[in-house]
């Protein structure tokens, strides 16, 4: 199959992307053509390293965004050798003076995106369940309305709703509420239409929404809403900082979208898909359920164990202790383990059919950790101890130390997980008809799961500390 | 869907390294390197964005290297001999005869430890397609269990064994071969041959040669036993509300069940729970006119148990109706009537055999040395003496005990630990290493005696000391053992459903099979 449609493809879309960002009053100054000719080298690279493989337009945007991340950490490594000073501070300087960079090629990730999976396309049989636009809407709907409420809080707590209503002249929270769930709940049935090829399960559905989240918060409050406001975006680091919080209930939202999403189209497959006798799994789909959140929480164990190491070091134990009103490290140390477990064995029951390989686990699992570092100590540990969200830049950076943990946890309950199932599957696989089934389940090689790894994890590590 | 695989996968393996290097970065950097450095970890935010600069040199790093991943990953293959796979004649064939806890296991324990060695092929002949929880039978008997739920299908519980379902007939020792009826006797026999025989092939009840008995009297052993008593309790029930006659109604309504053991117990406790609920729905019938009667050899029912445990059970039964007929034996029956031994005589149209078990009768046919209960006799290892590559294991071996003397008792959970050691032996063979003796100390035996009562003895952990338990308690244990011990995980709901189910609904009376 020859290369040179695709790769046209991408040579337009990048140049419309070039053409986006040309006519966005974003401060990405320079040259038309200069940018014209970045673009369409840049779009063609995109289609020659995509190769041959088949692409919906989700999965497109995903491969674009995680190339998007690449772009923007070569200029900035390019530009930090070129440029005159030196060390840690110099290279986060550039990065901030890029960040409109990373915004902008983005954005531009759409078009190109676009373009590349619909004029690129790749001729072939299309096999796994059949795609349904009713379900994409009706459940990336539903699923967008949940994910709104929970951002609600955050708007209403930070006063955004009037901010909203200036979309359409007003000043009204109740118009800004009216707004925001109308805006959700488009997202949410967009999620579906672009994403239900990709979900596989809760978990990577979950890593879907929080990518799709974090890609949100570039396109509308840092691009859309100015512009519908009728001021020029503002594509710096510092006004970013000051978006912080958005940020973060930009993820929190993406991460309920893609759950909620996940959930209905699990419970619709299961009800009509896999329940039929031709497509049963040989050990039953409850039953893999349930010895996947067995084998969670036994992982969870050592998990844990390692996490409490780091939380012990920072003293974070008394902390978790507060939780039920205690201040003991021991209770804590409980507390945290019982946490853990739970953690540990949604893990199992997300996240079974992801990785085929250790090295995907530590990729899943790494996923896995950020998002509750997001969840947990950012936004459900201030609440349960009877505060509220603080999604601002200075308490991220108070709970660095428990980035690190998360991601240490995150891991090492992957790998224990992918141990535990290895030794289940080398015996299941024996039969060849059984491994085939399972496989059919297990996301493939050639899916944009490495892109998403890439672009959210990168992201939500980096942006922390870019921006604060 | 399903994508299609890319020419070069060099895109993914570039971005999956690229996002790996960040939680590397965090580990190396953050972590490892202060612990090396003998530095306190800088596990701040000015901390983390002092090491920004190698966070984004990781990133870039793990891209280079993720991208040429491919390339030395083919090299590697390329230089890498391919090894041929094991010529079909230098395959080894472990024959596995029989189905239940023994057979089943020693085949799954088989798996576990040969894992991927493809040069070990291992056959299953059973008569069933699915191993039987036997503990669990009575229950199915007294209609508080559906039937299929005790049992496990033999082809999903292995998948690497290739399980032959037929009835054994014949072993040729000398020629290393075994026949077998596959199910269609027209057909005539199949062969298989072997390199590793395991005879795992259980026991029978044993009739002591009266035929009479052997005639009128329901089995115990298997599934359809079970659903056959169920069934007809069920029948005669049926038919007795129609009786006009009293004695008549009396006859039908007694249940007679030979032997006080383990099995005889809990079937009379789960028959008269369940005759007992089932009256009710028949409004000619009084509980007067229901027995359940329990004939036993010896002074005292459940010999397996001490005799304090034995002496609760049988006023705990008799207080529920159970009656019992101590130091009397069966000795004849007929359709109406069960003769005892002193001499009574009992009206009955049921009778249900548990008085004795003896190994399968085609371990008779076989030249090898037999105990006085026609049990193969094998050295400690399991193995056959004077047969090489011959074992018995179950309730058709004589294992001699090494620590207490005498041979292990033919019990369920006896042969799970021999299939456990017996396979440990088969591959200890195959690779020219030494087989192990087996050895174990029962931990305790539990019998459930009724509606949520049974009786419990169980070793001390680290001691020799038994624990008696009674009662309720003795019953959540019986539930909570036998529940774990059931194989499978879906079979484990299933029946914890059906515990939830029978707590609220009256237990089914459909009749599934005409007997009378």
């Amino acid at each position: 199959m020859s290369l040179r449609p695709r790769i046209g493809a991408g040579a337009i879309g990048g140049a419309l992307g070039a053409l986006l960002l040309a006519a966005l009053p974003s401060g990405l100054a320079g040259n038309v053509f200069v940018i014209l000719a970045w673009g369409t080298a840049l779009g063609a690279l995109f289609a020659i390293a995509l190769g041959n493989r088949r692409l919906e337009p989700g999965a497109a945007l995903v491969w674009g965004l995680g190339y998007a991340f690449v772009v923007w950490l070569s200029v900035c490594a390019a530009s930090a050798l070129g440029g005159p000073a030196h060390g840690s501070n110099a290279m986060l300087d550039v990065a901030r003076a890029h960040f409109a960079s990373l915004v902008g090629l983005s954005l531009a990730a759409v078009p190109l995106a676009l373009v590349v999976a619909t004029v690129g396309r790749m001729p072939g049989p299309r096999s796994g369940p059949r795609f349904s636009i009713a379900r994409a809407l009706c459940a990336g709907g539903f699923a967008g309305i949940f994910g709104g409420w929970a951002f609600g809080k955050w708007m209403e707590q930070a006063g955004f709703f009037p901010l909203i209503a200036g979309i359409v002249r007003s000043d009204s929270p109740q118009v800004g509420v009216v707004l925001h769930f109308t805006i959700a709940i488009v997202i949410g049935a967009t999620f579906g239409l672009l994403f239900q090829r990709e979900v596989r399960g809760l978990g990577s559905s979950l890593g879907w929404g929080a990518a799709y989240g974090v890609f949100w918060w570039f396109v509308g409050p840092l691009t859309m809403l100015p512009l519908l406001l009728g001021t020029r975006p503002e594509w710096t680091a510092e006004h970013a900082g000051m978006l912080f919080g958005s940020l973060i209930g930009h993820i929190i939202y993406g991460l309920i979208v893609g759950l909620l999403y996940a959930i209905v189209d699990s419970i619709w497959l299961w009800l009509f898909e896999r329940s039929d006798p031709l497509n049963r799994q040989a050990e039953g789909s409850g039953t893999v359920a349930l010895s996947s959140l067995w084998r969670g929480a036994a992982a969870s164990l050592i998990a844990g164990l390692l996490f409490s190491i780091i939380m012990a070091e920072t003293g974070a134990l008394t902390r978790v202790a507060q939780l039920v009103g205690a201040h003991s490290i021991a209770v804590g140390f409980l507390v945290h383990v019982g946490i853990s477990f739970v953690i540990g064995a949604t893990y199992g029951a997300c996240f079974h059919y992801e990785a085929a390989t250790e090295l995907e686990a530590i990729g899943w699992g790494a996923l896995y950790g950020l998002i509750w570092w997001f969840l947990g100590p950012l936004t459900l540990f201030p609440v349960l101890l009877g505060g509220s969200f603080t999604w601002t830049t200075a308490a991220a950076d108070a709970q660095v130390p428990s980035l690190i943990g998360h991601l240490i946890y995150g891991i090492a309950l992957a790998l224990t997980f992918r141990t535990l199932e290895r030794r289940h599957l080398a015996n299941l696989f024996i039969d060849e008809r059984l491994r085939r089934r399972w496989m059919r389940l297990r996301r493939p090689a050639g899916s944009p799961a490495p892109a998403l790894l890439l672009f959210f994890i990168g992201t939500g590590v980096m942006l922390p500390l870019v921006l604060g | 869907m399903d994508y299609q695989a890319p020419r070069s996968a060099w895109l993914d393996n570039a971005f999956t390294a690229a996002a790996l290097a960040i939680p590397l970065w965090a580990i190396l950097e953050l972590v490892v390197a202060p612990a090396v450095r003998d530095s306190a970890p800088a596990w701040t935010a000015a901390g983390l964005r002092a090491a920004f600069p190698a966070l984004i040199l990781w990133v870039l790093l793990g891209l280079t290297l993720g991208a040429s991943a491919n390339t030395v990953r083919r090299i590697a293959a390329r230089l890498r001999p391919v090894r041929p796979a094991a010529p079909e004649r230098d395959r080894k064939r472990v024959l596995i005869l029989g189905g239940g806890f023994a057979g089943m296991t020693t085949a799954a324990k088989l798996e576990e430890l040969l894992a991927a060695d493809r040069t070990v092929e291992i056959t299953l002949v059973s008569d069933s397609n699915a191993l039987l929880f036997t503990p669990m039978l009575a229950e199915v008997a007294g209609s508080s269990i559906e039937p299929t739920h005790i049992s496990s299908p033999l082809r999903s519980s292995l998948r690497r064994t290739r399980v032959v379902r037929g009835r054994v007939c014949e072993v040729d020792l000398e020629s290393r071969r075994v026949a077998f009826q596959p199910g269609v006797p027209a057909e005539g026999p199949s062969y298989l041959e072997y390199d590793e025989l395991i005879l795992a092939l259980g026991g029978v009840s044993n009739f002591f040669g009266q035929e009479n008995i052997k005639r009128v009297a329901l089995d115990f052993k298997s599934l359809p036993d079970a659903i056959r008593i169920r069934n007809h309790v069920i029948a005669l029930f049926e038919r007795a509300e129609g009786e006009p006659d009293p004695d008549v109604r009396r006859r039908l309504l007694t249940f007679v069940v030979a032997g006080g053991g383990f099995a005889g117990i809990e079937l009379a406790g789960a028959l008269n729970d369940f005759a007992r609920g089932i009256l009710d729905e028949y409004p000619h019938l009084a509980a007067e006119e229901l027995r359940v009667v329990v004939v036993h050899a010896r002074e005292r029912i459940l010999p397996e148990l001490s005799e304090s445990l034995a002496a609760y059970a049988l006023e705990r039964m008799s207080e529920r109706g159970v009656q019992f007929k101590l130091n009397r034996q069966v000795a004849n029956a007929t359709a109406d009537t069960v003769l005892l031994h002193p001499s009574e005589e009992i009206e009955a149209n049921t009778l249900v055999w548990t008085a004795g078990t003896a190994p399968n009768p085609l371990i008779a046919s076989l030249d090898v040395a037999r105990d006085k209960r026609g049990a193969v006799i094998v050295n400690a290892c399991m193995s056959v003496p004077g047969h090489t590559g011959l074992w018995a294991l179950g309730d058709c071996a004589a294992i001699p005990n090494l620590a207490e003397g005498g041979t292990y008792p033919p019990t369920a959970q006896h042969a799970l630990r021999e299939a456990a050691t017996l396979a440990f032996n088969i591959r200890a063979v195959l690779r020219n290493e030494m087989p192990r003796d087996f050895r174990f100390e029962a931990r305790g035996s539990l019998c459930v005696i009724g509606h949520q009562a049974a009786c419990a003895e169980v070793r001390a952990p680290l001691t020799r000391r038994k624990l008696r338990f009674s009662g309720l308690l003795a019953w959540l244990m019986w539930r909570a053992v036998y529940l774990s011990k059931l194989p499978g995980f879906e079979r484990k709901v299933r029946v914890l459903v059906d515990w939830v189910a029978e707590l609220y609904f009256p237990r089914d009376t459909v009749q599934t099979i005409e007997l009378i």
